[in-house]
């Protein structure tokens, strides 16, 4: 066996290229409607137990379970959207304490369903590439369809279908005279943004344990990558996030898989120690 | 709480004089009415564990307050609100178990220690707004709660290994805690608390909190260090909970994980939401009614957040400034139109409703 530094770098590589599909989600959210959603790992949650369950009635493919998740997540991300995040977009308490209730409200949830143990997917046999380097196929499978589709989402923004968006991120009040419907848009980009979430974590729910709480991580990997790399630029997002978990996969192997998380949260405070006025500026102006 | 009749007709007659001084239970006699049916309760001669459930809600009430006396006195939403507490719970067991301290000095270093912790959190999240308070005690909060699953200590002689999810166990001066001491003791603790808590809230400093979190750059423009006073909320709000903290981990024996869980801080965030922030005396109540119920249902914990999760955001949605704030908002309109102080118009009361 080599040394296994570059199946460690592949490894996070393969997860970090799914998070990002999870972190523009993220990004679309505080882009359009304006808000921190702190429930956006619930959604990558959801996933991962979507794929779980499939994967028990002899569907074991994520591939198959992404649509299904996404699907789901859509349908509860527009009721979410469009019954709390929207009314209460401008009041300062409700909003972050809200989007937490969401997510612990499904975390035990899912305990209750699932039971608090860690489950796990059986993802099939990986290939052995150069070197004893083992390719695991959910992660390449992932890596591209988190690309593919990150490369979609970078074509309808910048083209006629995503101007909508665009116009309402710069300024909804124009938006609004031009006749478009801001509050529906909202809620479903909110809708869309969270099933990106569930797809990302249906991609990746081969890669490690399935648990109520998995969502933690990828919810702090996401709000440093929106922190760091803005909402503007798809490819600044899908670099940023490989980083991340490339970093996340090292701290995982050097010190242990809990110390990814603490890394983040650490990541997460000392940027806002650091830059407090230059993130203010990036969330925009509320109200 | 506020707004029996004559009450009202004295504040009228008033207007335009001196104002009169207010002691901090303004609210008449029901906080006494409840603290009696309180000291009543145990000679009803109830089973151990309803005593048991009251004797954590007295505590928990106490939580509750502090955590408003940061995110709604002065309105910076901590979701981090269990560092202080399990600080200060994990302080007092480690100062007693392996140093050897007797408790009450224990205790009284754990109270400053959380006091410290939160004077430094309130210079980290000073600068920040908003959303972004919450999102960097939030990412606190879980960083103390990794730190105490992932680290054990070590017992000397014995080679016990204490830490991670089993916690540590508090050396105590008496044996058994009995049950009715441990009830009035919590009870007391709870007066004395949210007494302070009044009077800070209704102080000067706490004027100048309420003044902070209604608009920072006009706190500001007159003169307020405002960074300062937020620290001061942190520091002071931060000592409460770490009092509480001492007090539970004294109550119950053993210093766990839990104690800095993000479930935690989210149950005081909601006892304040679903009492009223800025009312100190709302959270309290708030604390004590969902506690009792939900304990008394014995559900197991994961349904119990998942409870507090769906009243909390069923108050969000529907009472955005809280149920006794949103009932105090339809009073005082109700006030509003019998002649009394009319709301502002067009401008935003303190809870972030849209005035009539």
């Amino acid at each position: 066996m080599a040394s296994p530094l570059p199946q460690v770098l592949l490894d996070g590589l393969f997860a970090g290229g799914t998070y990002a599909l999870m972190a523009a989600g993220m990004a679309l959210i505080l882009g359009v409607v304006k808000v921190i959603n702190l429930s956006h790992g619930a959604f990558f949650t959801l996933g991962a137990y979507v794929a779980y369950a499939l994967a028990g009635r002899g569907v074991g493919s994520p591939l198959a379970a992404a649509p299904l998740a996404a699907v789901i997540a859509f349908a509860f991300g527009v009721f979410l959207g469009k019954s709390f995040v929207n009314p209460v977009r401008s009041h300062p308490f409700a909003l972050p304490v809200g989007t937490l209730a969401c997510a612990l409200l499904f975390e035990q949830a899912a305990q209750l369903v699932w039971g608090p143990h860690p489950l796990s997917i059986e993802a099939g046999a990986p290939w052995i590439g150069p070197g004893g380097l083992v390719v695991r196929r959910w992660g390449a499978v992932a890596f591209l369809s988190s690309a593919a589709l990150l490369g979609c989402l970078k074509r309808v923004l910048s083209s006629r279908p995503g101007l909508p968006l665009r116009l309402i991120a710069e300024d909804e009040e124009i938006a609004g005279s031009l006749g478009m419907d801001v509050e529906a848009i909202r809620y479903l980009t909110f809708g869309a943004a969270c099933a990106m979430a569930a797809a990302a974590g249906a991609l990746l729910s081969p890669s490690g344990a399935v648990t109520p709480t998995m969502g933690r991580a990828p919810l702090l990997l996401s709000l440093v990558v929106v922190i760091v790399a803005g909402m503007e630029s798809v490819a600044a997002i899908f670099l940023l996030s490989i980083g991340l978990g490339v970093f996340g996969n090292a701290c995982a192997w050097l010190l242990s898989p809990q110390w990814s998380y603490v890394a983040l949260l650490a990541a997460v405070c000392l940027l806002l120690a650091a830059r407090p006025a230059g993130i203010v500026a990036t969330a925009g102006r509320r109200d | 709480m506020r707004g029996s009749f004559p009450f009202r007709a004295a504040k009228v007659s008033l207007r335009g004089g001196t104002p009169p001084a207010r002691s901090p239970w303004r609210g008449g006699g029901w906080p006494a009415a409840g603290i009696g049916l309180l000291l009543l309760f145990p000679l009803s001669s109830p089973d151990a564990f309803l005593l048991d459930v009251f004797t954590t809600g007295f505590l928990l009430a106490a939580f509750a307050a502090s955590w408003d006396v940061v995110g709604g006195v002065s309105g910076q939403i901590t979701l981090g609100h269990a560092l202080p507490f399990g600080v200060a719970a994990y302080a007092c067991a480690l100062l007693t178990t392996l140093a050897g301290w007797p408790l009450p000095l224990a205790v009284a270093a754990a109270v400053l220690l959380a006091a410290a912790a939160g004077l430094g959190i309130g210079a980290l999240s000073a600068p920040l707004a908003g959303p972004f308070v919450a999102l960097l005690t939030l990412a606190l909060g879980e960083i103390a709660h990794e730190a105490a699953v992932g680290h054990t200590f070590f017992s000397g002689p014995g080679g016990y290994a204490w830490g991670g999810e089993g916690g540590i166990p508090v050396a105590l001066p008496w044996r058994d805690a009995a049950p009715f001491p441990s009830y009035y003791a919590a009870l007391a603790f709870l007066c004395l608390a949210s007494f302070g808590m009044l009077r800070f809230s209704r102080s000067g400093a706490g004027l100048i909190l309420r003044a902070v979190e209604g608009s920072p750059i006009t706190a500001l423009a007159s003169g307020v260090p405002v960074a300062r006073f937020k620290r001061m909320a942190f520091a002071v709000g931060s000592a409460f909970a770490g009092a509480a903290g001492a007090g539970f981990v004294v109550h119950v024996g053993r210093a766990t994980a839990t104690d800095l869980s993000l479930e935690l801080s989210f149950q005081a965030a909601t006892f304040a939401a679903v009492g009223g922030r800025g009312t100190i005396v709302g959270p309290v109540v708030a604390a004590l009614v969902l506690h009792v119920l939900f304990r008394a249902l014995s559900l197991p914990p994961s349904a119990r957040v998942l409870l507090y999760a769906l009243t909390l955001l069923v108050v969000l949605r529907f009472f955005p400034g809280g149920v006794a704030g949103t009932a105090r908002d339809l009073a005082s309109r109700r006030a509003g139109k019998e002649g009394g102080r009319p709301p502002r118009p067009g401008g935003r009361n303190r809870n972030g409703d849209e005035a009539p």
